[in-house]
């Protein structure tokens, strides 16, 4: 446990000692002000739609891929995490540190904001309390899938933030709402499946049903644990080094 | 060449019965034809040695292989061929055998963010040891780190780098220790202290095993030397009868003098030399006594009124010693 807590703090150093967290700060705020702005001036109220555009298709994944890819991938990259292999620690625990540290941090980043544009966009006229904190949940469920794959991803390539954004922009983006048979490869229709069943969703909008999505959630996170976990065992200093 | 008892260039018969008892006479590092190949490029070519306490060398020039070996005796990279056993186990893929053993890699890169004595406290910790705070106060005191022990390592030189490696890799007092370039980087002070630090270590029994390549260094050192040169053990032995194989190999000089034919003939007549020829216009002469010849060159250009105008050694870099020891 003393050992599981010391990898997650030294993580969590490596992560908030960088300036781009502040990017990220910036970046979970600004459905708060897209929130802020609906309220005050008293316009359309169709909050799902926005959280979806907002946060689920922007914030979520891209907070999740940049520090998802550099919980673990950073110190592949420069080498230092040969410091954590070279100890007599089970492989599995240094990658549960990581992927712990990697939810925790974009959760961290992103829920406040979420909550606070929930009961922004939620209170305001038309919108219903109930649907956004549904939102929420599923979103908490998403951000930890996607903060999962994301640093599975910095363990077995270097160019992590390239992939992320291709399986964001272009798979989730765009393939997966045009081809019905990929959407059980996609985070975000998992996400707002599950919205849909916590009384969020839009019903005009084909999602996965419940157990699907709370399946296909399940499995990025487990699968990406497992996959970390086995890269660490396997791992060898690049040639060269 | 005569194997010391630290080194022998075959690994070391096979313990009886169950390997790892813990009276079974066990090498702590011990390599079976190990090669590592990427691709069609062959890094460590069929590699075999057998080591036990005290300090070895692992000399050679750049490039030819230090830090592959290293690395596959540390577990961090898996054999292509062969096999590696370290504290009685295959170190890959199997970290508990980092409860004996404490490395300090080449690459000076350590976590920046934390301060010197974090990073020994992580190392203790991830170590499991029960008192990790007096572990890690004990070893940056050990390693001379102490007045520096609250700042980031960012702000760290070279030198202080090399010492949180190595305060990292000794904060467990493992057996056994496996060091890539420890000197690199560090003044001449801080050298010594090392040594010193090392020495007393193995004189206490630990397995001692460090890469370098320079001569002295090693020479200073270790008690035994493995000489690794494009992918291949060399030479291994006691120190001494490698220094002499180097020493006894032919020398090259080119000489420019006043009368290059004559100076042939003249050389030629001394015992060291053993051949002298014109190429290029320069005189080129081999002999096999590198001091004897130096020593008596002068004396002949004179004796037949012959003006040297320079004499130069073509090859005493020490890739060519090293390359020597593997043609040899």
């Amino acid at each position: 446990m003393r050992v599981f807590g010391r990898l997650v703090l030294v993580t969590l150093q490596g992560l908030l000692g960088r300036r781009r967290i502040v990017l990220m700060l910036l970046l979970a705020a600004l459905p708060v002000l897209v929130g802020l702005a609906i309220r005050l001036g008293g316009g359309r109220a169709d909050a799902p739609a926005i959280l979806d555009t907002l946060v689920i298709r922007t914030v979520l994944p891209l907070v999740a891929l940049v520090i998802g890819s550099a919980a673990l991938g950073s110190e592949i990259e420069d080498g230092t995490v040969v410091y954590l292999l070279i100890k007599p620690v089970p492989r599995w625990v240094v990658a549960l540190a990581k992927i712990a540290v990697a939810v925790g941090v974009t959760l961290a980043l992103t829920l406040p904001a979420m909550l606070v544009t929930g009961l922004l966009i939620g209170t305001a006229q038309g919108g219903s309390l109930g649907s956004s904190l549904g939102f929420v949940l599923a979103a908490i469920a998403g951000g930890a899938a996607y903060a999962s794959v994301f640093t599975t991803l910095g363990a077995l390539t270097t160019r992590a933030l390239v992939v992320g954004l291709a399986y964001t922009l272009l798979w989730e983006g765009a393939l997966a709402g045009l081809l019905e048979g990929t959407r059980f490869l996609s985070i975000r229709q998992a996400t707002l499946g599950l919205a849909a069943a916590l009384g969020a969703g839009d019903p005009d909008v084909a999602t996965l049903e419940p157990i699907a999505s709370l399946v296909v959630l399940a499995l990025a996170i487990a699968v990406p644990l497992a996959l970390t976990a086995l890269a660490l065992q396997r791992f060898q200093v690049r040639a060269g080094d | 060449m005569t194997a010391t008892p630290a080194v022998a260039s075959e690994p070391a018969p096979p313990a009886p019965a169950t390997p790892n008892a813990p009276n079974a006479p066990v090498a702590a590092i011990e390599l079976e034809h190990v090669s590592r190949w990427y691709g069609n490029v062959v890094a460590i070519n069929d590699i075999s040695f057998a080591l036990g306490p005290g300090v070895t060398g692992l000399l050679g020039p750049n490039g030819a292989g230090k830090s592959t070996l290293l690395h596959l005796i540390a577990g961090l990279l898996a054999p292509s061929a062969g096999q590696v056993r370290l504290a009685g186990r295959r170190p890959f893929g199997d970290p508990t055998v980092y409860h004996e053993v404490g490395l300090v890699p080449e690459r000076e890169a350590i976590h920046p963010y934390l301060t010197g004595h974090q990073f020994a406290l992580l190392n203790a910790e991830l170590q499991g040891l029960p008192d990790a705070g007096a572990a890690a106060d004990r070893v940056i005191a050990t390693v001379d780190l102490t007045e520096a022990a609250h700042r980031q390592i960012r702000t760290y030189s070279k030198g202080m780098r090399q010492r949180a490696k190595l305060a990292g890799a000794l904060v467990h007092d493992p057996r056994i220790l496996l060091l890539d370039e420890p000197f690199n980087g560090m003044d001449p002070r801080q050298r010594l202290h090392m040594m010193s630090l090392l020495r007393s270590m193995a004189a206490a029994g630990r397995v001692i095993l460090f890469s370098s390549h320079i001569l002295e260094e090693v020479e200073r050192l270790a008690e035994a030397v493995l000489v690794v040169y494009a992918g291949r053990l060399a030479a291994s032995g006691d120190f001494r009868s490698i220094r002499r194989l180097m020493t006894d190999r032919p020398h090259r000089f080119t000489i420019r003098s006043s009368d290059d034919r004559r100076l042939a003939s003249a050389l030629l007549a001394q015992p060291a030399v053993f051949g002298a020829e014109l190429v290029d216009g320069l005189l080129a002469v081999r002999t096999s006594d590198y001091a004897a010849f130096t020593r008596a060159l002068a004396g002949v250009a004179r004796g037949a009124g012959i003006r040297l105008f320079e004499v130069a050694p073509t090859d005493d870099s020490l890739e060519s010693v090293f390359s020597y020891l593997v043609r040899r």
